[in-house]
């Protein structure tokens, strides 16, 4: 196979995020993802956490990339604004609570716009109208607005109320998963006449209305400009049970992006096999129908992300292994791996690959790691994992780019 | 095919052990995409997977209406074989309740050749007729807009028997065995030239072994008995030629994806000589692409200034070996190629030629469709046989193999420096 400028093992977030940049800078990229990414299981929102206060924790990736997450997470909005993706906020925003699909509260800063009017200031008197989809079995209006009413929610709304609303068609169906539901939304025939039903459903008064994010796929941003005007009050998207809809936008609107900047992607075949040569990487090689299919390159870049993603494996004789090139991996002892309780943090979050200012890891000089494989952070408990994708992505290009203007 | 990740490929239904339930495979899933009568690869994979025991059918005939394209497998993080885990699922279901004569029929292309070829004016009279489409669709269940090819005046294979051989069969290192598939034998024989003309250009000589149809469109129907009858005449005779060191190219990516992966995963013949043929097998672009890279490619393409729209079949994204039809299009002076970028055409082989399934694969398809007539090319290309009736059926745009596409540029070439001075 031709040799790449760079070949970048992953194709989440962070992936995606690298081979974008290294693209938009002319190298010729090629991306191998195993599977789908995690983004389809993620709110889709862009989480950076508390960057200053991170940045001083010694070993967290902050502490290596703090000034490269503004200039990163502008760089990524503004592709997202482009493909038609736009998103809202910024990483110096106050974060504000917008509420989850079992009416729970979650702190945000920038989210993409269909989910900002859940941020915004509640006026006095303004009160939350959760509208459910009669037969969507992922999104229960009833029970998000009975735990948000016992929420404690400072400067929240003055009341929160559910509402079911049946929409056309939708009793003919075997199935609703909320990818159905936003395929119908694209159309404009059945929207019309659902955005119709939704709004004979509002109570009178002052509400803002809180959805699933259900409001259309490939044509989204048509359907939420028509879903505003049609409802005539605030209205925002709240992620529902995996997949994500928002997620899905964001991973098409990359992966768009990658492939209109010339990168190459492939995905459904892992890394099996690397060739090596002292402290260099040659090539890898992913798993194909037959023989393997070799990708040569001059950098690589690791973005298979953590436990969740299979970037790292933990095996029961406690050995936390780097799937790609078995790099060392820093993790706790495996006795404090996991905490009692299951809904808190978890010790092994922190697992990763220890690297240097440049992201490289110990003993390979032409790759970077980037994203939530990264050691020393906690991606759930810190929300910082989508800041640190596309600040370590951001770092990464470049370190690559400047590499490359050397030798050239 | 994530082999690696999950339980393995001896025993697909194993891997939906490693399934969390995430619904990824569900969104990339284009029939369900279009259709409800299809649930999803999850409900009918890892979900289902667990009401079925040794030889106990389907819980649910659902299953059916998967077309086969593999998406979700690849689409799965956690390497489960989704795919192969329902067409394993519909084949036990077809082993207990039997299958329709269309089904049977319309997967067996060798009897379909047999019987089409030797009467091809009077046949591919039937298939333009309408009156005659619509009793096949009443009386058979074949849809009469199903996307149908002529049948060839003479077979591949037996106009191959007619040329002058070499009276020693060449090395390894400068003949390749060439499996047509049945598209090439039967339907487009003009294709089966124009490769052995690309690989002669490039120093391969074509060995064309006897061979039959490779077994895929039984496969996907359920038929497995039938499929490994042909799987076991292939692997019979192609496994010598692998352990002799020959490479085995085809021009079908269905075709050549069978004999890669399907006769280990579908139907446990994963035996010493399927090894050797799958290892031995290529894309006969795949093939042009190594050539290209160890600098052994004749790049003498002439100019063909035109806009191409590619359409990369599913099969072929099963490989695993990128896009090489792709690449090799970036050699050739003026084209334009473009990925069609769309998931599926809808066709999967014999799926959208079945009357109850016809409107769900123009459905899958559209997109697709869509982007071809919008392009106003005059030409698109694909290398599956099947796809490319869809979409010549559905566009009116003819699509061709990328190699008939290469070989007209090959001959499109002319030597500037060979040129008489004026």
């Amino acid at each position: 196979m031709p040799t790449h400028d760079a070949v970048v093992i992953g194709c989440g977030l962070a992936g995606l995020s690298a081979g974008i940049g290294l693209a938009e800078g002319g190298a010729r990229v090629f991306v191998v993802g195993k599977g789908m990414a995690a983004t389809h299981w993620t709110h889709g929102g862009l989480d950076v956490g508390d960057v200053a206060k991170l940045a001083e924790r010694p070993g967290h990736p902050y502490a290596l990339l703090a000034d490269a997450v503004v200039p990163a997470v502008e760089a990524h909005l503004a592709r997202l604004d482009a493909a038609g993706l736009p998103y809202r906020g910024s990483p110096g925003d106050a974060l504000n609570a917008m509420p989850t699909a079992v009416g729970g509260l979650r702190p945000a800063a920038i989210v993409p716009d269909a989910q900002s009017a859940a941020l915004d200031p509640w006026d006095d008197g303004e009160r939350l109208l959760i509208l459910g989809i009669g037969r969507f079995k992922d999104f229960w209006a009833e029970m998000a607005a009975r735990n948000l009413r016992t929420h404690p929610w400072p400067h929240g709304p003055a009341e929160v109320r559910a509402a079911v609303v049946d929409l056309p068609w939708v009793d003919r169906r075997h199935n609703l998963t909320p990818m159905d539901l936003a395929r119908m939304f694209d159309d404009p025939v059945w929207r019309a006449r659902a955005l119709e039903r939704m709004r004979a459903s509002l109570p009178a008064g002052r509400w803002r209305v809180g959805l699933p994010a259900v409001l259309g796929l490939d044509r989204h941003a048509e359907v939420l400009a028509a879903t505003r005007e049609m409802l005539g009050v605030p209205v925002f998207e709240i992620p529902s049970l995996p997949p994500s809809v928002p997620g899905a936008r964001l991973w098409e609107a990359l992966r768009g992006r990658l492939l209109a900047v010339g990168g190459g992607l492939q995905w459904g075949f892992p890394v099996v096999n690397v060739e090596r040569a002292g402290e260099r990487i040659v090539a890898v090689h992913t798993e194909a129908a037959s023989r393997t299919l070799r990708s040569v390159a001059a950098e690589f870049v690791l973005a298979t992300g953590g436990l969740a993603s299979g970037g790292l494996r933990a095996h029961a004789d406690g050995i936390v292994e780097e799937r790609v090139f078995g790099l060392p991996v820093e993790s706790p002892p495996q006795r404090e791996w996991l905490a009692d309780d299951p809904l808190v943090e978890q010790p092994l979050e922190s697992a990763g690959i220890r690297v240097d200012a440049n992201l490289r890891p110990t003993g390979l000089r032409n790759v970077t790691v980037v994203g939530s494989m990264l050691a020393g952070m906690r991606y759930l408990a810190e929300r910082c994992g989508d800041g640190v994708a596309v600040a370590s992505a951001h770092r990464a290009v470049q370190v690559i780019s400047d590499r490359s203007a050397v030798a050239a | 095919m994530t082999f690696s990740d999950a339980a393995s490929r001896d025993y697909p239904p194993f891997s939906t052990d490693a399934c969390i339930k995430c619904n990824v495979c569900n969104t990339v899933c284009p029939v369900a995409r279009v259709s409800d009568l299809f649930p999803g690869p999850k409900y009918e994979g890892p979900q289902a997977q667990r009401f079925r025991g040794d030889g106990s059918q389907s819980p649910d005939a659902s299953v059916d209406w998967c077309s086969g394209c593999g998406l979700c497998t690849r689409a799965c993080p956690t390497g489960v074989l989704i795919a192969e885990t329902n067409n394993r699922a519909r084949a036990s279901m077809v082993a207990t309740e039997g299958s329709s004569l269309r089904n049977r029929l319309i997967s067996d292309t060798d009897l379909l050749i047999r019987l089409g070829v030797p009467f091809a004016p009077l046949a591919n009279f039937a298939l333009r007729n309408r009156l005659a489409r619509w009793v096949g669709e009443k009386v058979l269940g074949v849809h009469r807009r199903g996307p149908l090819h002529n049948f060839a005046r003479r077979t591949f294979s037996s106009s191959w028997r007619r040329r002058a051989r070499p009276a020693v069969e060449p090395g390894p290192e400068r003949a390749v065995v060439y499996f047509h598939g049945c598209a090439v034998d039967g339907f487009e024989p003009d294709l089966g030239r124009d490769a052995v003309e690309i690989l002669a250009r490039n120093g391969l000589e074509a060995i064309v072994p006897r061979q039959e149809c490779c077994g895929l469109p039984f496969i996907s129907n359920g038929l497995y008995e039938h499929a490994r009858r042909k799987a076991r005449a292939n692997l019979s005779v192609l496994a010598d030629y692998a352990r002799r060191g020959y490479r085995i190219v085809g021009t079908s990516t269905s075709c050549t994806h069978a004999l890669k992966a399907e006769y280990r995963e579908m139907f446990d013949l994963d035996d010493a000589d399927a090894r050797a043929v799958a290892d031995a097998t290529w894309d006969i672009c795949e093939l042009l692409v190594d050539l290209h890279d160890r600098g052994q490619l004749d790049t003498r393409f002439g100019p063909m200034p035109t806009d191409l729209p590619y359409h990369p079949p599913c099969q072929l994204k099963s490989h695993g070996i990128g896009t090489p039809a792709m690449e090799l299009f970036g050699l050739v002076p003026g084209l334009r190629a473009v990925d069609s970028d769309h998931d599926c055409c809808g066709a999967a082989g014999t799926y959208g030629l079945k009357v109850e399934r016809w409107q769900i694969a123009q459905d899958v398809g559209r997109g697709l469709f869509d982007k071809i007539r919008a392009s106003g090319a005059e030409l698109a290309a694909c290398d599956s046989e099947t796809c490319r009736w869809q979409i010549e059926a559905s566009t009116g745009v003819p699509t061709r193999h990328p190699i008939t596409i290469l070989a007209a540029s090959y001959r499109a070439y002319v030597d500037e420096s060979a040129r008489p001075a004026t």
